[in-house]
């Protein structure tokens, strides 16, 4: 069986989360200002050199693999 | 080897009627795990729970609706153990005759285990008459501006993604009311 969301390229998480996302917009707006906040999910990442750590990047939604 | 597999012999030819064969002088027993050989109850044990909240911690409930990428499907106590992918769809559990809730759950999986208890896992879940029916008319508008709009195809995939949850939302709404 070949899923539609596979097809197009995407990953089980990122639909998962584009499903998630679109069942938290739908919702009564007191409702949806609560449940949005757990939309926003982020990573930073630090590069450690010769025992010191680099600077915090976040990690670019567009360079997150597939 | 007839003596511990019976040769039942019949129109079309030997049938073996015993899960005991002798292989290399040793017993290998195929044992067949079902659901009713291990549960006292006959009541489903169902656990329900998203990342931040657990909205049933193995409570008895009767039977339980979900609707699975394979197809819609109710599940009993004593269901064979299968694990179920979700899509986003309702989940409709009855507790008793005189109770039925239904959830609308974004996606996630469904685990029947052996001992009659349903594990069910979702990122998002929320009663029925939690949801706008305007917001979801709106997104959905949305949605389907940027399917048809010179967005790149990446954009497009998402809002395919989106537009079938919208209209699974709005089913699942029509349906309730």
């Amino acid at each position: 069986m070949t899923f539609a969301w596979k097809a197009a390229g995407l990953s089980y998480l990122k639909y998962t989360q584009i499903c998630a996302r679109a069942v938290r917009n739908s919702l009564k707006d007191d409702l949806r200002l609560a449940a949005q906040r757990r939309d926003e999910q982020g990573l930073k990442f630090a590069k450690w050199e010769a025992g010191k750590q680099g600077e915090f990047k976040p990690v670019d939604e567009t360079q997150r693999s597939r | 080897m007839t003596f511990f597999a019976r040769i039942v012999r019949g129109g079309g030819g030997a049938v073996l009627r015993n899960n005991n064969f002798r292989v290399n002088n040793t017993f290998v027993t195929s044992v067949r795990h079902y659901a009713a050989e291990t549960s006292a109850s006959n009541n489903l044990k169902l656990s329900f729970a998203l990342p931040h909240q657990t909205i049933y911690k193995s409570i008895e409930v009767q039977q339980v609706n979900i609707s699975a990428s394979s197809g819609d499907m109710g599940i009993l106590a004593n269901h064979v153990p299968s694990i179920e992918q979700l899509k986003p769809g309702i989940i409709e559990i009855t507790e008793n005759p005189n109770s039925t809730k239904k959830y609308f759950v974004s996606g996630g999986f469904a685990v029947m285990n052996n001992n009659s208890s349903l594990d069910i896992n979702a990122v998002e879940a929320f009663p029925l008459n939690d949801f706008s029916i305007e917001n979801i008319r709106t997104n959905l508008a949305e949605a389907q501006r940027i399917v048809a709009s010179n967005m790149s195809e990446e954009e497009k995939n998402i809002a395919r993604v989106e537009i079938d949850v919208y209209e699974a939302l709005q089913s699942a709404i029509g349906k309730s009311s």
